[in-house]
């Protein structure tokens, strides 16, 4: 893939990447950068500097926004290097020296054992180290994971008419923590690769000098020094694949912008806006009659007329039409027809039936029944008095009669 | 009747005067309390002051009342029962310190259209006492209501009877009596009574209501008290989440009903919750499209989410509410799109939690390897260049 540059001899320098892979990566590196940073804020949404980005970007729905508008780019760059890369495999028939070989697992052995000084030398690598196969092949598969990942969040109606519902959270997992991925293996391997370990220009001037060639490359320059690197092949051959080629890249490539298209434009997955909740119910309903001036509720109050009339009658006979409306003034509120717990206290026979977990009243033994229990413990809601609770309790002591 | 509204100031309402003055700017340093402090300060003046039981001598007839204009009939009864009881007559407030251009029979005139007005006239003298209430209130969506000319809405006397009111904080810790507490529903039903019929059947209402389960919030928890804003903005809709989080994120009321604390945690995670979250942070007054806890767990309607007709731990139900907004959507299996308040677990959404459990274990093991290389490396050409060597 490397061609000399038109007079090695006098500059030894030799063209490593071309303007269009330069473009490319130039390309790549924005919408990456981009997609990181509105990616990873949206990941850790509450964290100050993630905050701080949103309000810098006007709100979290202009950072979706760009980050839908730096994927549609990186899927845009992803379909010219495929595209580019059928050219180059197809109708220059270069070799493909991006393919991974057991060769690259023993070149990182023994890249390793030197560094922890148990080998003699560092590996002697060819167009690609086995470092920057890795990384290009890392991107493959993050673009890949992402690519659909993403595609599942943004058309969530589509993928959950083949798929599961519970692939969109997974999706959402994925796609945050193989964002992560790439964003540390970024800052550690490729930081250290191309910009700490040595400055690497190469991807934005084009070219190696012989010696760096001679550094990193020494296979490759073997080759191109034998002659057996890439060569072009006859104008002949070249028109006759570009013919055969181009057809099927156009088509190819019509089929893979129609899917980006359909990738952003395929569903309304929402409404813009909410409908109002609580529309349905009107605001200003007075009770009727109206209330006004406002009394109060007719509630357990301190000094209820007919509790004070019980009171008074405890000290004659003791029956329902004495404690009946104490009932009346302090506990009907829950323990009438609402019956609360199940137990009504409006009438005798209610009263007498108790509350769901069985009889509160227990003739002749005031102590054992719950509801002198649970009066006498205090702070019920309807909570008696102490003389309206004696008059309850001589009530129940008595028999707890009706008549 | 008529002559008793007489136009009849005397000098002696001056003294009064300055007396007032200086109870309200001593209850204005009361915070908790405001009216604890209406001892009279000045004793000569208290003695010109008539005694509630003075007034009480004619307003204690259920006869007395006056035909307004309008052709209602203002009742001037105070019912002496119940106004003994009240907290204002515990606590030493005579009748004249609200009724302050009254001082003694005959009354000056009183000139009020309608019932309405009489209250609308009136309830300004609240603030001489309650001054931190009061200034609450003017900003409340009430007020703005009553500015704006709608004069239903609620002013003072609309929910504290003066005459009537019984003590509704504690005296001494100024927060609010469970009985109090249990009461609040009823009062913003005499205005919002469809609201309180529909609260009156939903979760926390009914407890509240039929079962006197004061862990349930009333109006008040939602909508605030004294200076109630408008719950129908952008900025109380955001803020939904963080409200209802006041309860349902502490362990010590959620634990008695089974109910997960992680609610406000799943929800910020999910991306409705992400979206709502910043939004709350970044622009509260700009509206969202994303779902807030009332949008799918309704407003005064709650129910509990395993209630057969309305609860959405039912899919058919939780779909109903993802067409509100996903109107697309016809298959039942987008509800497990949200995740239900769920943390993913083997049991629950476990491709999520085996998603999260791969990458758990290959992020650490790429960049563990690749630091690892890196390091040596560095190392190594750190050696090399201290000794000078060469190497290609």
């Amino acid at each position: 893939m490397v061609k000399k540059t038109s007079a090695p001899a006098r500059s030894h320098s030799y063209l490593r990447f071309s303007f269009a892979d330069r473009v490319q990566h130039l390309a790549m590196l924005l919408s990456f950068t981009t997609l990181a940073v509105t990616g990873l804020v949206q990941k850790y949404p509450l964290n100050a500097v993630s905050l701080f980005i949103v309000r810098l970007w006007g709100g979290i729905e202009n950072i979706r926004a760009t980050h839908h508008v730096a994927a549609t780019l990186l899927m845009l760059v992803a379909i010219y290097h495929l595209i580019g890369m059928g050219y180059k495999i197809f109708v220059l028939r270069h070799r493909m020296t991006m393919l991974p070989s057991l060769q690259d697992v023993k070149d990182a052995w023994m890249a390793f054992t030197y560094n922890i000084g148990l080998g003699k030398s560092r590996p002697q690598m060819g167009r690609y180290t086995f470092e920057e196969k890795a990384e290009y092949w890392a991107l493959v598969w993050g673009t890949v994971i992402m690519g659909i990942t993403g595609f599942m969040m943004w058309n969530p109606l589509a993928t959950v008419k083949l798929l599961p519902g519970d692939f969109i959270p997974a999706a959402k997992a994925a796609h945050g923590a193989e964002a992560l991925l790439a964003v540390l293996a970024i800052i550690v391997w490729h930081m250290y690769g191309v910009h700490l370990k040595r400055f690497n220009k190469s991807m934005w001037t084009g070219e190696l000098s012989e010696e760096e060639m001679l550094h990193e490359h020494p296979l490759e320059l073997a080759d191109i020094k034998a002659g057996i690197a890439d060569r072009m092949p006859s104008a002949a051959t070249l028109r006759k694949r570009q013919m055969i080629y181009y057809p099927i890249a156009t088509i190819l490539g019509l089929v893979m912008l129609f899917s980006v298209y359909g990738f952003i434009n395929g569903e309304q997955t929402a409404i813009t806006t909410v409908p109002p909740q609580a529309a349905t119910i009107p605001v200003y309903v007075p009770e009727t009659p109206t209330p006004l001036p406002p009394t109060p509720t007719p509630l357990p109050s301190p000094t209820p007329p007919a509790a004070a009339e019980g009171t008074q009658a405890s000290s004659t006979s003791s029956t329902w039409i004495q404690v009946g409306p104490i009932f009346a003034a302090k506990c009907l509120q829950c323990h009438g027809a609402l019956a609360s717990g199940g137990l009504n206290l409006s009438t005798y026979a209610d009263a007498m039936k108790g509350g769901k977990d069985g009889p509160v009243i227990v003739p002749n033994d005031a102590a054992n029944s719950k509801l002198f229990i649970v009066q006498s413990a205090g702070g019920h809601l309807g909570q008696l008095s102490a003389d309206e609770l004696e008059v309850i309790k001589e009530w129940i002591d008595a028999g707890a009669l009706e008549k | 009747m008529t002559k008793w509204f007489s136009n009849h100031l005397k000098p002696i309402s001056f003294l009064i005067g300055i007396c007032l003055i200086l109870v309200a700017a001593a209850a204005l340093t009361s915070r908790v309390d405001a009216a604890r402090s209406l001892q009279p300060p000045v004793e000569p003046a208290a003695q010109a002051k008539p005694s509630n039981d003075y007034c009480l001598g004619c307003h204690g007839q259920s006869t007395l009342s006056k035909t307004l204009s309008s052709g209602e009939i203002l009742s001037l009864y105070i019912d002496p029962s119940l106004f003994h009881a009240g907290v204002h007559n515990q606590e030493d407030v005579a009748c004249v310190d609200c009724h302050t251009n009254i001082s003694r029979f005959p009354h000056p005139d009183f000139k009020a259209d309608t019932l309405r007005d009489v209250s609308i006239q009136l309830y300004t003298s609240c603030q001489n006492c309650h001054a931190e209430q009061y200034n609450k209130v003017l900003d409340s969506v009430h007020q703005k209501a009553l500015a704006g000319g709608n004069f239903n809405a609620a002013v003072c006397t609309d929910c504290h009877n003066p005459h009537q009111q019984t003590r509704i904080t504690d005296k001494q810790t100024g927060e609010l009596l469970p009985e109090a507490r249990f009461r609040i529903p009823q009062t913003c039903a005499r205005c919002h009574n469809a609201i309180y019929e529909t609260y009156k059947s939903s979760v926390h209402g009914a407890a509240l209501t039929m079962q006197g389960n004061l862990d349930v919030p009333t109006c008040i928890d939602c909508h605030g008290v004294h200076n109630i804003q408008d719950p129908t903005t952008a900025r109380f809709r955001n803020d939904t989440p963080q409200l209802c989080a006041k309860c349902h994120t502490n362990a010590e009321i959620m634990n008695k009903y089974g109910i997960s604390t992680q609610v406000l945690n799943t929800y910020v995670s999910d991306f409705h919750g992400t979206t709502v979250t910043l939004f709350e942070q970044v622009s509260p007054d700009t509206p969202t499209n994303k779902p807030v806890c009332t949008d799918c767990h309704g407003v005064h309607n709650i129910s509990k989410v395993d209630d057969p007709a309305t609860g959405i731990a039912i899919k058919e139900n939780l779909l109903g509410k993802c067409q509100r907004c996903h109107p697309n959507v016809t298959t039942e299996n987008f509800t497990d799109a949200w995740m239900s308040h769920y943390v993913a677990s083997p049991t629950h959404f476990p491709l999520v939690y085996y998603v999260n459990l791969f990458y758990k274990i290959l992020i650490p093991a790429v960049i563990g390897g690749m630091l690892l290389f890196v390091v040596t490396d560095f190392i190594r050409r750190m050696i090399e260049a201290r000794k000078g060597t060469r190497h290609g």
